[in-house]
């Protein structure tokens, strides 16, 4: 069921199984028929875990969506509440409890909080004097979900905001717990690398933790040989940036959500012969993408523009074997034939899905407007005037083009330039106020709280120089065979994976200079394993670095490091984990502020 | 802060109140775009008053381009060019703004007055 998850070097099931136990456990402590009451941000991370068949073994029969009000009418022995630790979520359940109470026949009612219960909470709770009707308040603690073969993820949306413009760690608190928990189940990881006040944080809160518990030695062969954690706003540059590979394009045009997308239906009517069905589907069609989809596995990665070659040398294949029916003679052969259908047939339909989902993001990609907007940012990119007032950002302006894509154009333009002058910044932002409207002055000023937008202090601009050192723009990024990550961008290799790919090779000491201009301390940690444990290595054997983004990471940087993990001299293999997948718009959606106008 | 707290008041003349504030607290802070743009909003915010009042135009809390928008559809061109100066927007956005409008309205003959 989740065969995806164990493709990868490092078997990402166990992680998997493990939170499966802890939620079956928990559900058999309240025994008898239940109701599962929803928060509803939780159901799409749930959903990775444990699908509605887990819960129905347990004696789930009802569901509901968490709303004030009372609840729904259930005939069940329990009620349980599933719920973020949220103060404004703890007044919807008093709600629910309160009003249920007199009504019906007596419920048990319990709580379980994701990740962590919390004293406020509870002390809430009581204040609405409805804590003593709870049986079970529990915690699940689920910090990395397990997304992918190679990918884990907290979904912990507002992470970047939390840490950069609120100095709430709580988010790093999370981190710290989830890479115990993946220690206590991979075996300690010997080394650990990190640039970045976040990074430098969850370093010290795991080396803390670790002496806590250092009574209990861990006695697991470590599977992971490196930690690199790595703070978002060590770069900001590549999450501006528009993706171009095929499966950071879907992302950036119609979302990905926890594995899913949503497409719009028109391309995807069902042509079936003989079947003249005049009316077309109006609900979206929904995709799951994961590395399980063989073909999806094998596009995923690559840059769009080599997509469309990929699809019909598939789709060759596929009617190639399709054709060998014909070849088929004895009864052996037939059934032979016979048994590989339900895989063709799987094969078929998914190319089918792909080249609709393909043609979908090329009526984009092809447009005029498109290309404008890439031309700018690759004109950013490499330093072409970004110290002026850009004509292009003016236009869309005037024109009223979404906000998002201002912003991200602008905040591009800031960071390539070490800051904007002040009269330029000036100009901008009296632009987008005048455009957009008064309120967003306070996004204005998330962003230049965030470091994504702010007027230049000393007069060097150093972004040339991280350029060059690291070689962010390759002139003959090769789109069809790549030979450098730079492909995931069409020639922007991102900052964040070059750090993670010089470490492996030579080491950041050949890029002390850059490193410091970078903001955040980088560091290195090392943590002592048991003796007998250290692994010895067999000749040609790949080591595995897992890489945290703090923050958030997008589909192009997690492509281009799938993209070093197959180099055959590379010796690396990476695991990734984030807070939140995220592309340009959806992250600085989690920046802005907007106050819902009351006057009438 | 005093913003957030501005976009609750239902009532314009709490919510300018509430904007000095905001005002102030940017005088302090030394942040003169802040101040400046909290002074342009006020006024915009009075001059749309004053505009719903005399015609109806439904302007209150729209941006300044959208403000500009509204009085070009109902042809109040005068109060498009007050704005205009007021606010010293740039000739490029406000041409465009002016083409868009007449487009609109197939008013093909302006057009060819450019």
């Amino acid at each position: 069921m989740a065969a995806h998850l164990s493709y990868g070097k490092v078997n990402l099931n166990i992680l998997r199984e493990a939170a499966r136990k802890d939620l079956r456990e928990f559900l058999d402590k309240c025994a008898g028929s239940k109701a599962i009451v929803w928060d509803e941000y939780l159901t799409g991370p749930f959903g990775l875990i444990a699908q509605y068949s887990l819960l129905k073994e347990h004696e789930v029969e009802k569901m509901f969506t968490l709303k004030s009000g009372r609840l729904p009418a259930a005939d069940v022995k329990n009620i349980i509440f599933f719920v973020r630790p949220r103060l404004e979520l703890m007044d919807i359940i008093a709600e629910n409890v309160s009003s249920e109470d007199k009504t019906r026949s007596p419920q048990d009612f319990h709580i379980l909080f994701v990740p962590r219960r919390s004293m406020l909470c509870e002390q809430r709770l009581k204040e609405q004097n409805v804590l003593g009707s709870f049986i079970n308040i529990d915690e699940y603690i689920l910090d990395l979900i397990p997304y992918d073969g190679d990918l884990l993820s907290m979904e912990y949306e507002s992470a970047f905001r939390e840490c950069y413009l609120e100095n709430d760690q709580t988010s790093l608190y999370h981190t710290a717990k989830g890479l115990m928990t993946l220690q206590a189940l991979y075996g300690t990881i010997p080394q650990i690398y990190g640039k970045g006040e976040c990074a430098r944080h969850v370093a010290n809160m795991m080396l803390r933790m670790k002496r806590e518990f250092a009574g209990s030695q861990n006695q697991i062969l470590p599977v992971f040989d490196t930690l690199l954690l790595l703070d978002r706003n060590v770069d900001l540059l590549t999450p501006l940036a528009t993706q171009l590979t095929y499966e950071g394009l879907i992302d950036e045009i119609y979302g990905i959500n926890n594995g899913y997308v949503k497409l719009p239906p028109e391309k995807f009517a069902q042509k079936k012969q003989g079947e003249t069905s005049k009316d077309l589907p109006t609900e979206p069609k929904k995709l799951q993408l994961n590395s399980a989809e063989e073909l999806y596995a094998e596009i995923r990665d690559k840059n769009f523009n080599a997509v469309g070659a990929a699809l019909s040398k598939k789709a060759k294949i596929i009617s190639a074997a399709f054709e060998e029916r014909h070849n088929a003679k004895t009864v052996g052969e037939i059934k032979q034939f016979v048994s590989q259908l339900p895989h063709m047939q799987a094969a078929r339909s998914s190319l089918a899905n792909h080249t609709s989902v393909a043609e979908l993001i090329k009526d984009i990609t092809t447009s005029e407007a498109f290309f404008d907007n890439l031309t700018v940012e690759q004109e950013f990119m490499t330093g072409v005037d970004t110290d002026k007032v850009n004509t292009y950002i003016e236009d869309c302006i005037a024109q009223k083009d979404p906000l998002i894509k201002i912003v991200r154009l602008v905040c591009m333009q800031s960071v390539c330039n070490n800051g904007l002058k002040q009269k330029v910044l000036d100009y901008y932002k009296r632009e987008i106020l005048q455009t957009y409207g008064y309120e967003h002055i306070l996004t204005l000023n998330n962003l230049e709280k965030g470091g994504l937008l702010k007027p230049q202090t000393s007069s060097r601009n150093n972004y040339p120089t991280i350029r060059k050192t690291l070689k962010l723009w390759m002139e003959d990024a090769n789109e069809q065979n790549p030979n450098d990550i730079s492909y995931v961008y069409s020639g922007y290799a991102p900052l964040s994976i070059r750090l993670t790919q010089v470490l492996a090779r030579p080491g950041w000491r050949s890029i002390e200079e850059v490193l410091k201009m970078l903001p955040g301390p980088h560091f290195e940690e090392r943590q002592q394993l048991p003796a007998g444990l250290h692994k010895k290595r067999q000749q040609g054997e790949n080591r595995t670095t897992l890489v945290f983004f703090l923050g958030g990471v997008t589909y192009a940087e997690i492509a281009a490091l799938r993209f070093l993990s197959q180099m055959e001299d590379s010796g690396m293999e990476y695991i990734i984990a984030t807070t939140k997948l995220i592309n340009g718009t959806t992250w600085i959606k989690t920046i802005m502020d907007r106050p819902e106008s009351q006057m009438s | 802060y005093y913003i957030t707290a501005s976009y609750r008041e239902k009532r314009l003349e709490t919510r300018l109140s509430v904007l000095q504030k905001a005002v102030d607290e940017f005088n302090k802070a030394k942040n003169e775009f802040a101040a400046k743009a909290t002074e342009e909003e006020m006024r915009l915010l009075r001059f749309q008053r004053k505009l719903d009042d005399e015609k109806g135009a439904g302007l209150l809390g729209l941006s300044l381009q959208e403000t500009m928008e509204v009085l070009l559809s109902l042809g109040l061109h005068k109060h498009t060019e007050q704005l205009y100066r007021d606010f010293r927007l740039p000739d490029k956005r406000y041409w465009w703004l002016k083409l868009k409008s007449m487009a609109e309205k197939h008013e093909w003959e302006e057009l060819e007055k450019f």
